[in-house]
């Protein structure tokens, strides 16, 4: 008879419904598909190993954190470059705003134009937002969590997920606009 | 929210279109909107930038080489080796005939409590993904309902009730039985396109009629609707609107 859920079915219950969200977070903070299934491969072996951690809250923001975790990981040993912190971040954007390099929210296109955007571009523009941008607006937007899922899988306020998020998209909108080559003269 | 910056109306628009503001900031934001033409030009561009994101990036299904690297991962990381077979249907397979076994040894068994739904909802996804992972996602393949149907004798409480739905798009692939919470339950499976739906009979122990709703878990669709003391669960990853259709041709079809 069952008697208690052994670690296989209990992984098979909290993990297995969330598998693609985390493939698509991996994807999109290691930047292609074969990578992101070692990273998620990894995740859920984690997930395997801790599953009796799992308190039954969130099986999803567990997931993901974990995943997130994984993914970090991986680019630290593969793509140091990208690792880059949320102060780096800033010192980086108060530069381009000394130089008066195209900052976000600079350019105001039309919402029409924005709703015209094809998906390779738009995949281009957010495969080049910083990790910390494009990982609050690939949860919210792609994935649909709610800002206190957000702050759970990143582990920051929630001022802080509001406030990646809105930078994250006006850089977005300004990407679009510049590749319509609009307001830039 | 102590820091100025997140005062910023400009900032706080997000969280508008997102709603996530109290219901005290919402207002003050939309008094703000009325009087703020640039203010509202921007939310209109946030609302366009979220809408062709969803529209134009939907969220990918999970290759299913990686589900089952990750099946065999899980696998053989178990410490406690058990003699099933390498194949992970035969695994669940020989998983559900053990519970059979223990079910009709004891009749008070059946009186589970029902699943609460969100719960029920997850193992149905779970159960319809772990299928799809496993080499044969079927363990009785025939589009013939009279094989189907008596394939489950003995392997669940009761035969679920199988419909040719051919003319209506959906082809019968087969069937196979599947362990939600204790309870092994016959699932049929069919094909739209290229596309499985598992069609899992859980009994409900009501006869009341229930209308189908729908959900969606990670991209997989769900409907579910109640009837003749069986809740029926549809779970797949085509369209909902395949899926509705799937669900009101299995209701109106003749038994």
């Amino acid at each position: 008879m069952a008697g208690n859920e052994d670690d296989q079915a209990r992984f098979r219950r909290v993990v297995l419904p969330h598998l693609s969200d985390a493939y698509a977070l991996a994807r999109w903070i290691v930047g292609n598909a074969t990578d992101a299934e070692d990273v998620v491969q990894d995740a859920c072996l984690r997930a395997f190993r801790g599953i009796n951690g799992f308190a039954g809250g969130n099986a999803r923001a567990w997931l993901l954190t974990i995943t997130r975790h994984a993914a970090f990981t991986w680019l630290g040993k593969n793509r140091p470059a990208a690792m880059v912190g949320v102060d780096d971040l800033e010192e980086v954007e108060r530069k381009e705003l000394d130089r008066g390099l195209p900052m976000e929210g600079r350019e105001t296109p039309e919402a029409a134009l924005i709703a015209k955007a094809d998906a390779n571009r738009l995949e281009v523009a957010i495969a080049q937002l910083p990790v910390p941008f494009r990982e609050a607006l690939v949860l919210r937007d792609v994935q649909g969590l709610e800002y206190r899922e957000i702050a759970e899988v990143i582990k920051a306020p929630i001022g802080t997920v509001m406030s990646r998020l809105a930078r994250a998209r006006n850089r977005l909108i300004a990407g679009i606009a510049a590749q319509e080559g609009v307001g830039k003269t | 929210m102590s820091d100025p910056m997140q005062n910023d109306p400009r900032l706080l628009v997000h969280a508008y279109v997102d709603g996530e503001l109290d219901p005290a900031h919402a207002l003050e934001l939309e008094r703000q909107l009325a009087r703020d033409p640039a203010l509202a030009a921007e939310r209109e561009r946030i609302d366009a930038l979220r809408q062709v994101i969803k529209e134009r990036l939907p969220p990918l299904p999970v290759p299913l080489a990686l589900a089952r690297r990750i099946d065999a991962a899980v696998g053989s990381s178990r410490t406690s080796a058990r003699a099933f077979s390498a194949s992970p249907s035969w695994r669940a397979l020989a998983a559900s005939v053990i519970v059979a076994a223990g079910l009709a040894s004891s009749a008070t068994w059946f009186e589970m409590r029902p699943a609460p739904a969100e719960a029920t909802a997850d193992m149905v996804v779970a159960s319809h993904l772990r299928a799809l992972m496993a080499p044969q996602p079927i363990d009785v393949v025939s589009s013939d309902r009279h094989t189907v149907k008596p394939w489950f004798n003995g392997r669940v409480t009761e035969a679920p009730r199988v419909v040719d739905l051919s003319q209506e798009g959906f082809p019968l692939v087969g069937g196979r039985v599947d362990v939600i919470g204790r309870t092994p339950v016959p699932t049929l499976v069919y094909r739209r396109r290229q596309h499985l739906i598992s069609l899992m009979a859980l009994p409900s122990g009501q006869s009341r009629i229930g209308m189908p709703s729908e959900r969606t878990i990670s991209g997989y669709h769900i409907v579910t609707w109640t009837e003749g003391g069986v809740t029926y669960w549809a779970v797949s990853d085509v369209a909902v609107s395949d899926l509705q259709a799937f669900a009101k041709a299995f209701r109106e079809a003749p038994a």
